[in-house]
């Protein structure tokens, strides 16, 4: 499944094709330093300071819920996975799930980092896993 | 002095209620529901079609088909705003009577999607994942349930809300169903244990956590309170209306916190009706999941914050309870009519007509809707009406 496929148009581009090389990308505004995911207009400055800036790929799991119904044939083999949403360190929320770990372990503040899957030479994938320290 | 705003100001009201069937695969077309809603709401007013001057959709269509239902109103419009268009419509329809556009304005629902999922206006075939920003699909985030899953987890973090609590929502509005004809669990009411039993869809919620989709048809008559006296029904008093979005709340990082953005709804809608919380007799809140009833039930004051579980668990939702609530067993028991389930329940309270489970001397009627995805989370926009009886 290609991110570019499932996006409404082309403006994340740059945080798909910085995966594509191991680079975790947020949008920040250079004129007050907040960051945003995914791509955004700044609530007080408007787009012209947003760039992709390198983020830590670092957060810990906000909220989950541990999916047991597959909603899509393609989820049979998935099921039971944790659809979470990861509070970034540098603010954002990223929706994601987290892998190296069985779903019944994942829990609100775990800290997590962030993996890169190499779907193919086009494709990749961001996923998130525990901390080894937790 | 609040900013409640001019506001209805109690000098408008429902003047025609219309309900179909409402139930899973029904084997009727959208139009045909729209139609026979319709010709009930006329009837309960005791209106015409030539007397309908205002037309407003809430289809995911762009355009309904307004020849098919014989009407020739002086505009028609469809609007999108999640589980808050129906409320939605209702202040629509009185922007357009105050601004001279009408004065006798259809707020109309009406799907057949039980069978399969609905068709957007793009083509697709829906469900959050896909729904306007796809990116979570990726990792199978699909469908509303596990964007309130979100919202559940969260409270179960900061509150020790337990899976008992949900089922407590459930078993509460399924006993209230369980007496009141032409609801999904008419006849059928459940146990704790059962929900308990029930299986796990999207932790924390069961399938006994989740409402289903349902096939009906709704049409509300909107037009001044002194035209709506000299018709043939009860006047429903729009005593109040305010709205509110989760992105505020986005941006502050509290949206999984709170389940959708009640506060500056509240205040200006029960402000409007010069009303507290306190005055509330009964509540028809928007309840797709449980835990949307408990975390409702904490942003509108009838308790605090974390203590709704609990709240729900030792009755207070029932009838004799502090705050009867979804009394014609919401979405979870009722039927599925997107916001418009809060609209009529709440309707029939205010005109004593909810049977068996009707509140008694119901004076003021709360109403709520939230939902609706144009990014990346669940519950955008938000709805508070207030319901009252003519005074």
């Amino acid at each position: 499944m290609n991110p570019m496929d499932l996006v409404p148009d082309d403006l994340d581009g740059p945080f798909w094709a910085g995966c594509r090389e191991h680079v975790f990308l947020v949008h920040r505004c250079d004129r007050c330093g907040r960051a945003y995911w995914p791509a955004s207009t700044c609530l007080d400055h408007g787009v012209a300071a947003m760039t992709w800036q390198p983020a830590s790929g670092r957060g810990e799991v906000f909220t989950y819920t541990v999916v047991h119904h597959p909603y899509d044939r393609s989820l049979i083999d998935k099921i039971p996975y944790a659809a979470t949403v990861v509070k970034l360190d540098e603010g954002p929320f990223f929706h994601t799930d987290i892998i190296g770990c069985p779903a019944s372990d994942v829990h609100v503040g775990m800290r997590v980092h962030v993996v890169f899957d190499d779907i193919d030479a086009a494709t990749t994938i961001p996923h998130f896993t525990p901390d080894p320290q937790g | 002095m609040n900013d409640s705003g001019s506001g209805p100001g109690g000098r408008f009201a429902i003047a025609g209620l219309g309900v179909t069937e409402q139930g899973v695969h029904l084997g009727r077309s959208a139009r045909d529901l729209r139609r026979e809603a319709l010709e009930l709401a006329l009837a309960d007013a005791g209106l015409s079609r030539r007397d309908v001057d205002g037309y407003i959709g809430t289809s995911s269509a762009t355009f309904d088909d307004i020849r098919h239902l014989g009407l020739a109103p002086g505009f028609a419009y469809t609007m999108q705003s999640g589980g808050a268009t129906a409320t939605m419509s209702i202040l629509n329809a009185i922007g357009a009577i105050l601004t001279g556009q009408a004065t006798t304005v259809v707020c109309m629902y009406g799907v057949a999607i039980s069978g399969g999922r609905a068709q957007l206006a793009d083509g697709s075939t829906g469900g959050y994942g896909t729904f306007s920003y796809g990116y979570p699909r990726l990792y199978g985030f699909i469908g509303a349930g596990m964007t309130h899953a979100l919202h559940a987890r969260r409270h179960m973090y900061r509150y020790g809300t337990t899976s008992e609590h949900l089922g407590a929502v459930a078993v509460t509005q399924r006993a209230h169903a369980s007496v009141r004809p032409g609801t999904l669990g008419y006849g059928k009411a459940f146990t704790l244990d059962d929900h308990q039993a029930s299986r796990m869809v999207v932790d924390p919620f069961r399938l006994l956590d989740c409402c289903r989709d349902t096939d009906g048809g709704v049409c509300v008559i909107v037009t001044s309170l002194d035209r709506a006296r000299d018709l043939a029904s009860t006047p429903v008093v729009v005593a109040g209306i305010g709205t509110g979005h989760n992105m505020r709340n986005w941006w502050t990082g509290d949206v999984y916190d709170l389940h959708d953005d009640i506060a500056p709804a509240k205040e200006r809608a029960f402000g409007q009706a010069g009303i507290t919380v306190d005055d509330v007799d009964v509540a028809a809140l928007y309840d797709p999941f449980t835990i949307s009833v408990i975390m409702q039930l904490e942003a509108y004051g009838f308790c605090e914050p974390g203590e709704g579980g609990p709240f729900v668990a030792a009755g207070a939702t029932r009838l004799d309870g502090a705050i009867p609530t979804n009394t014609g067993g919401g979405q979870l028991s009722g039927f599925y009519a997107t916001g418009f389930t809060s609209v009529v329940e709440g309707s029939r309270q205010i005109r004593n007509e909810s049977g068996a489970t009707q509140v008694p001397g119901a004076e003021f009627a709360l109403v709520s809707g939230h939902g609706g995805n144009g990014g990346v989370q669940n519950t955008w926009a938000h709805a508070t009406m207030v319901l009252g009886v003519d005074r």
